[in-house]
């Protein structure tokens, strides 16, 4: 073992790959993507592949994410049994359930180490593919040299101005931190409902500098993460760790950003960030700056992991997140707000200025589904706001159309949640 | 302009859209299905069975589910059919299968499972809704998701305080689930519970058998072994307070003269008291307007310091001498450990120690 990373060391050394590690960050420019990549302090900066192959340079826990426009990019991400190999390489082609033999396109992606306790380095590779067609599902498969990951399909967004009747479907989940059994469960459920995107609300793992329990999160859902995006939001228990940022490509700054996906907008806040004084500056302005500049979209989400409304007897209410990003939520009439944080299931009444509404035409529904896996929590009685309430551990599915945006739930057996949403316009 | 209405009028795709749309914002299945049904065929057919499907199955009439989402794939090709649509029409005709059978012998039990299912965890006696499920899993044990019914049931027994019947129940559940992530989830569960109501010897025989990550295990190895530190301090904490009951009594009995005298002095409140219990009230209060659960430790640590407060008054009123200080610092200690070990067993209830621990980890909820 020691002689094949002494082997590696050399073959790194002799492909002039410079092996310093240092945990400034840095940005790089994705070829053929109109975007670049940065890395954050406790990463190194991105590079293009290499030619080093390590001791066992086989593919693990691949998932997918998304930087740029969902309808024509996808971004691969992987790490391999070694930490020393560093050919990073994706195979593709149109087309579901190809063969490897059928995936005739090769694409160069980058790779980047990361440290976040001690002194292990991690490495994680990324392929970024750009200038794909919309709504289209194409087969791949990641890896390098001659050791390859299976294949797996993903699909792109559709494009909604050619296809009017186009659906997209969301798998949305949080607080999976410890019960990795439930998670894999959840992750089976919401597979079998075949999703286009994964909308995790934070908590995925207890802790977030600790590597192996990332290992085990990815590990647990890796068919349906290598098959259908995920777009997390950073939670308390993430806390901001470079695992968390090295790991999951996301768009903009990796923390509060929005992105269109069919007909919804949705934009992901930072409910914990490093500096807290965010939470009522930087972050309200950008969200409402998101909103304003994508006013005709069809529905428009906002997810993030404390909720402002929820009758948990844990967390309760967030009242500074009702103040400082509730008239938000208001003045862009939100369908739907995501949350995690308290571990159970509750969708609100639709709210407004914080009273109920007759109906969700002029309000917005909050929803908490923080059960992916984490110990349950109780409640007492539940809030003036509460539509229904379950201590149970769930995931949900939202269905988007032009015309009608559905949410309906369901425990980790696959039962439904009889309180579900259900919005026409 | 009549003529571009008719045209309009006429447009068949833009007849189907405000039918689809229609008969969507109604849930009306019939009318989604006659749409899907419709010839020619437009771009909006496959949407229409699709949805028709969903509704079905949010209505659980599985078979009328099925036909519409074999629609859904029969149309695989036409102009208009949506290649992600017929992708989960595929997954979704998979699930259904998987819980209600291929040719839908398990439809009524399914039914019946989603009915229940949610009465468990929404508040009101689980009781009647438990043994509507028991019934259910002992009628139908080959029920594919009898397992995890189990657990369901193991679950609710549990929270209405019966962990022996919750531990029954998800041995069974590990016996019967018949796929791998069923089988470990019913085990990991039997272990929280096992940690849960104390039985933490059989809690690490069930972590010694079971098949899972090392990182699981090691996580369950940790979490029983904070049950072991958590009892010891309980027990430690509950001690301690006898003990110094026992001090307590023996000095009041000292100071006083005799038992019944002691009694009579302890039923008259300590200036100190009379101070402490408007304070502790407004502590309370304002405790109560917030979490619940902290309302609660609240309480019980303000109540354990009023009642330290008394004794302690009581035996000091009852000092025939000026105190030395080393026997003032005595009781002083005495005192606060008194607290302490109160405000632990406060804390160790209803696990608001997990959410101190975390409020010292995460920082303060905003």
């Amino acid at each position: 073992m020691r002689a094949l990373v002494v082997f590696a060391l050399i073959a790194a050394a002799c492909d002039g790959e410079d092996d310093t590690f240092v945990e400034e960050g840095g940005s790089l420019e994705v070829p053929d993507c109109d975007y670049t990549i940065t890395t954050r302090y406790g990463a190194e900066a991105p590079r293009m592949s290499g030619k080093t192959v390590g001791s066992d340079p086989t593919p693990r826990v691949v998932h997918l994410g998304i930087v740029g426009d969902p309808k024509t990019s996808i971004v691969a991400q992987w790490r391999t049994v070694d930490e020393m190999t560093t050919v990073t390489e994706i195979r593709y082609a149109e087309g579901a359930n190809l063969s490897s033999d059928q995936l005739t396109k090769t694409v160069k992606g980058i790779h980047f180490r990361y440290n976040s306790t001690g002194t292990d380095l991690y490495r994680v590779h990324q392929a970024h593919l750009c200038e794909l067609s919309p709504g289209t599902s194409y087969s791949y498969q990641v890896g390098g040299g001659d050791k390859w990951s299976p294949v797996y399909t993903f699909h792109t967004a559709p494009d909604i101005e050619a296809n009017p009747d186009a659906e997209v479907v969301f798998g949305f989940v949080g607080d999976s931190r410890g019960g990795y059994d439930v998670w894999n469960q959840l992750a089976t459920q919401i597979q079998m409902r075949a999703p286009d995107l994964i909308l995790f609300s934070g908590d995925a793992v207890t802790i977030g500098l600790t590597q192996p329990e990332w290992e085990e999160w990815l590990a647990a859902a890796e068919s349906l993460l290598a098959t259908t995006p995920v777009v997390l939001t950073n939670g308390n228990h993430e806390a901001n760790a470079i695992n968390f940022y090295s790991q999951f490509a996301l768009p903009g700054d990796q923390e509060n950003f929005g992105f269109s996906y069919g007909f919804a907008r949705i934009f992901v806040a930072n409910d914990s960030p490093d500096d807290p004084s965010a939470l009522t500056t930087t972050i309200p302005v950008a969200m409402d700056a998101d909103f304003t500049d994508n006013e005709s979209a069809k529905w428009k989400l906002l997810m993030h992991h404390r909720p402002m409304w929820s009758s948990g007897t844990r967390h309760g209410s967030n009242l500074m997140l009702q103040e400082a990003w509730g008239p938000i939520v208001d003045k862009h009439h939100l369908d739907l707000v995501l949350n995690g944080h308290e571990h159970q299931y509750e969708i609100s009444k639709p709210l407004a200025g914080g009273l109920v509404q007759t109906s969700n035409a002029t309000g917005t529904v909050y929803v908490v589904a923080g059960g992916a896996g984490a110990e349950l929590y109780g409640y007492d009685a539940p809030g003036f706001w509460s539509e229904y309430i379950e201590s149970t551990h769930t995931a949900a599915v939202l269905h988007v159309r032009a015309s009608q945006l559905t949410m309906d739930s369901f425990h980790a057996d696959g039962t439904l949640v009889p309180v579900g949403f259900t919005k026409t316009k | 302009m009549l003529l571009v209405a008719r045209v309009a009028a006429a447009d068949p795709e833009a007849d189907a859209e405000r039918t689809f749309r229609e008969a969507l914002a109604r849930a009306d299945i019939a009318a989604l299905e006659q749409l899907g049904a419709a010839r020619p065929p437009t771009r909006w057919s496959d949407d229409a069975w699709s949805e028709a499907a969903r509704l079905a199955l949010r209505a659980n009439d599985f078979d009328r589910a099925r036909k519409d989402l074999e629609q859904v794939i029969a149309g695989t090709g036409a102009i208009g059919s949506d290649e992600q649509l017929v992708r989960r029409a595929r997954a979704e005709l998979a699930r259904i299968t998987n819980f209600a059978g291929s040719a839908g012998e398990w439809n009524a039990v399914a039914a019946e499972h989603e009915r229940l299912a949610p009465a468990i965890g929404s508040g009101g006696d689980p009781r009647p809704t438990l043994v509507k499920l028991e019934q259910l899993v002992d009628r139908n044990p080959r029920y594919p998701r009898a397992a995890m019914v189990m657990v369901l049931i193991a679950q609710g027994w549990e929270r209405d305080g019966e962990p022996s019947r919750a531990v029954a129940w998800l041995e069974r559940a590990k016996r019967t689930a018949t796929s791998p992530p069923d089988r470990l989830r019913a085990h990991v569960e039997l272990v929280h519970v096992l940690i849960r109501s104390g039985a933490l010897d059989a809690a690490r025989v069930e972590i010694d058998h079971l098949d899972a990550s090392p990182l699981m295990i090691r996580k369950l190895r940790d979490e029983l072994a904070t049950a072991r530190l958590r009892r010891t301090i309980r027990w430690l904490a509950w001690g301690v307070l006898a003990l110094l009951a026992l001090i307590a009594a023996i000095a009041l009995r000292r100071a006083a003269g005799s038992w019944r005298a002691a009694a009579r002095r302890v039923l008259r409140p300590p200036l100190e008291v009379l101070f402490l219990v408007p304070i502790g009230g407004v502590l309370v209060a304002i405790a109560f307007t917030g979490n619940p659960l902290i309302a609660r430790a609240v309480l019980a640590i303000v109540s354990a310091g009023i009642a330290t407060s008394w004794l302690s008054g009581a035996i000091l009123d009852g000092q025939r001498r000026p105190l030395r200080l080393q026997r003032i610092a005595l009781h002083v200690m005495l005192a606060f450990v008194a607290i302490a070990a109160a405000s632990y067993l406060a804390v160790d209830r209803g696990h608001v120690i997990d959410f101190v621990i975390e409020t010292w980890r995460s920082g303060m909820e905003r």
